[in-house]
């Protein structure tokens, strides 16, 4: 794992983790580079000769030389022998191995993935390892997409190249082409999104992925990078103008708290929900007031008045259709 | 370097005997201990904690042959060593790239990988952006040791208390859900974690219902696919621009005919009204619901009240 900053004095519990981890590999493994090792393990050598001069001491009673474990480091090559009490390593912990099979089961069920590659043949045989189900009770989906759609904005976003796609937004209701230029594909929530410079816009926008229609390369190379070099994790982007409304939800409709992002939010004493949004888009507040129906009440439209008579239109335009 | 040599002693000792051992015989068999009773008492109790804190099983049992019986200890083989799952160079790669990408919040670590052998030679892992951030829950490992344990589970939830036979967790449009058997209902049924109430308790000697082999492992279920409500079928009508965006929400489990128009008429499998209901109207006047009547009914009775 990338850790940025290790920390400067490992503790004893830190530095046993890792021999337990390493002198198995050594025993399995006799005969190999110093710095084949230090760079498997992602320790630095003179940590691993401090660690293994410490490994060079220990063994059963009576501790006679014979009864020690034998630690050789000759030519920057090392071997271990008499450690068969560390010839395996230690199980791996709950966390640990949900950890590996949901990261695992993740990438694969991302579309494109080989469905019989080296990472699936991994997940089988640490499934295998682990017990008897192990590999098929996590399940982790990472969001619905094209394959040929991820992989294009993947290189294009690893590129620096641009693409032209077709986007449907659900939140304005309105299709259009637009000239991206990508620099990030991410999964949050269960969607996956595309972080680009969009050339239509002239700003910074985030597209979800499976609401892209079509996807073309249009042969540009983009020079645009966020200002902050940090990948925005943010999907939501509130500018100060957009107005406020805040709506009165009964108690089943707290999802819209969890769903969106909220100001003020109280909670009554009959258990209903007061809550202010930020309406980014007028067609997203016309559909949410739609779908809550008498679970909502408009408390205050704020800075946009037509909110008051939004259910309303938009129902009777819906009925319209049912009535024909 | 004197607590790492004795922990490792320690450990060694302990994997290594037949029979529990007690306090007294380690004090003598390892070295490094202090002399003084008091503080070779505190310096075991905590040396016994760091083991236990790294997940070895430091298991607890009474010396054979002892009047008063004392406490002796022993780590099993068998509960301590990581079958080896044999994974050859490139697998062990993929699995280091993965576990980089998409990373499990605060539960995946460096030790993992170690311990299935660290990174192979030539597995630097190329290309290996973070993807994904996956929110943990406090229930996951309680609930992941039970279905590897194969043993049910009570829980609250939603106001009444739930015993489930575990089978698979899984995590789905930004949530974690667990499915298995509800006694309550006695069929299959899914819960999401964050609407737990409770801890998570093991019943422990109960019988575990197995999952059914023919069960449909990985696809996503849509808000109307999970619910009480009766099982229905719908009739839906989709206008042609929206009805690409549609298909892929319904996904292919849901039989879709495109009409001459472009539109296209979906039969989806419904267990949760209200969901359907809310999907349905995300697509305002672009989208009809056919049939059956009484679905139909429903919606324009919910429009109404808006009007």
């Amino acid at each position: 794992m990338a850790a940025p900053s290790r920390p400067p004095k490992p503790t004893a519990g830190d530095r046993l983790r890792r021999v337990l981890a390493i002198v198995p590999w050594i025993v399995a493994n006799p005969g190999r580079p110093m710095a084949e090792v230090a760079e498997r393990f992602g320790v630095a050598e003179e940590e691993l000769i401090k660690d293994l001069e410490v490994v060079w001491m220990v063994g059963l009673p009576p501790y006679t030389p014979d009864s020690l474990v034998d630690v050789v480091i000759e030519d920057g090559k090392v071997w271990i022998n008499y450690a068969d009490f560390f010839s395996r390593p230690l199980r791996l912990s709950s966390a640990q191995a949900l950890a590996l099979l949901a990261s695992s089961d993740a990438l694969l069920s991302m579309p494109g993935t080989d469905p019989d590659g080296p990472l699936a043949r991994a997940l089988d045989k640490l499934g295998a390892a682990l017990g008897s189900r192990s590999d098929d009770s996590v399940d982790v989906d990472l969001g619905a997409a094209e394959a040929g759609m991820l992989s294009e904005l993947r290189q294009a976003a690893s590129e620096g190249t641009e693409v032209e796609i077709d986007y449907y937004s659900y939140n304005r209701d309105d299709q259009s082409t637009r000239r991206i230029a990508p620099w990030r594909v991410s999964s949050s929530g269960g969607h996956w999104y595309v972080e680009a410079w969009c050339h239509s816009a002239d700003g910074e926008r985030i597209f979800r992925v499976d609401r892209i229609e079509g996807c073309r390369p249009t042969g540009e190379v983009s020079v645009y990078r966020p200002d902050d070099g940090e990948p925005s994790t943010e999907v939501f982007h509130p500018r100060p103008s957009d107005p406020r409304v805040t709506l009165r939800l009964q108690p089943r409709a707290g999802w819209v708290t969890e769903t969106y992002p909220c100001q003020d939010i109280t909670v009554n004493d009959d258990d209903t929900i007061d809550a202010t949004l930020v309406v980014t888009a007028v067609p997203w507040l016309e559909r949410l007031l739609v779908r809550l129906g008498p679970d909502v009440e408009l408390v205050d439209a704020g800075d946009l008045p037509e909110a008051q008579s939004m259910a309303a239109g938009s129902a009777n335009r819906i009925l319209g259709r049912y009535r024909s | 370097m004197a607590k790492l040599e004795r922990l490792l002693n320690l450990t060694a000792v302990l994997l290594n005997t037949e029979r529990p051992l007690a306090a007294d015989e380690l004090r003598q068999m390892v070295e490094g201990y202090p002399e003084a009773d008091a503080s070779f008492r505190r310096t075991f109790e905590r040396d016994k904690d760091d083991l236990r804190v790294l997940g070895i099983p430091l298991r607890v049992e009474k010396v054979p042959a002892t009047q008063p019986p004392v406490d002796g200890y022993r780590i099993p083989a068998d509960e301590y060593y990581l079958p080896d799952p044999g994974l050859d160079a490139d697998e062990l790669a993929a699995m280091h790239l993965a576990s980089l990408t998409v990373r499990l919040e605060g539960l995946g670590d460096e030790e993992a990988l170690w311990k299935l052998g660290g990174l192979p030679d030539d597995g630097g892992p190329a290309g290996g952006e973070s993807l994904a951030d996956i929110p943990a829950d406090p229930r996951l490992i309680p609930l992941f040791s039970a279905i590897n344990d194969q043993v049910p589970v009570t829980f609250d939830y939603r106001g009444t208390e739930r015993t489930i036979d575990p089978w698979r967790l899984s995590f789905q449009r930004g949530r974690w859900y667990l499915s298995g058997n509800d006694h309550l209902r006695g069929e299959e049924r899914n819960f999401r974690l964050d609407r737990i109430d409770s801890d998570v308790a093991r019943v422990e000697g109960a019988t575990w219902m197995a999952a059914p082999a023919s069960e449909a492992s990985g696809r996503t279920l849509q808000a109307w696919e999970m619910g009480e409500d009766e099982a229905l079928s719908v009739r839906l009508l989709v206008d042609a621009g929206r009805a690409e965006v549609a298909s892929r929400q319904l996904g292919a489990a849901t039989s879709a005919e495109a009409q001459p128009d472009g539109s296209v008429i979906f039969d989806v499998p419904v267990v949760n009204l209200d969901a359907f209901r809310s999907f349905v109207l995300g697509f305002l006047e672009h989208a009809e619901i056919l049939d059956p009547p009484e679905v139909r009914d429903d919606l324009i009775n919910w429009l109404e009240t808006l009007t």
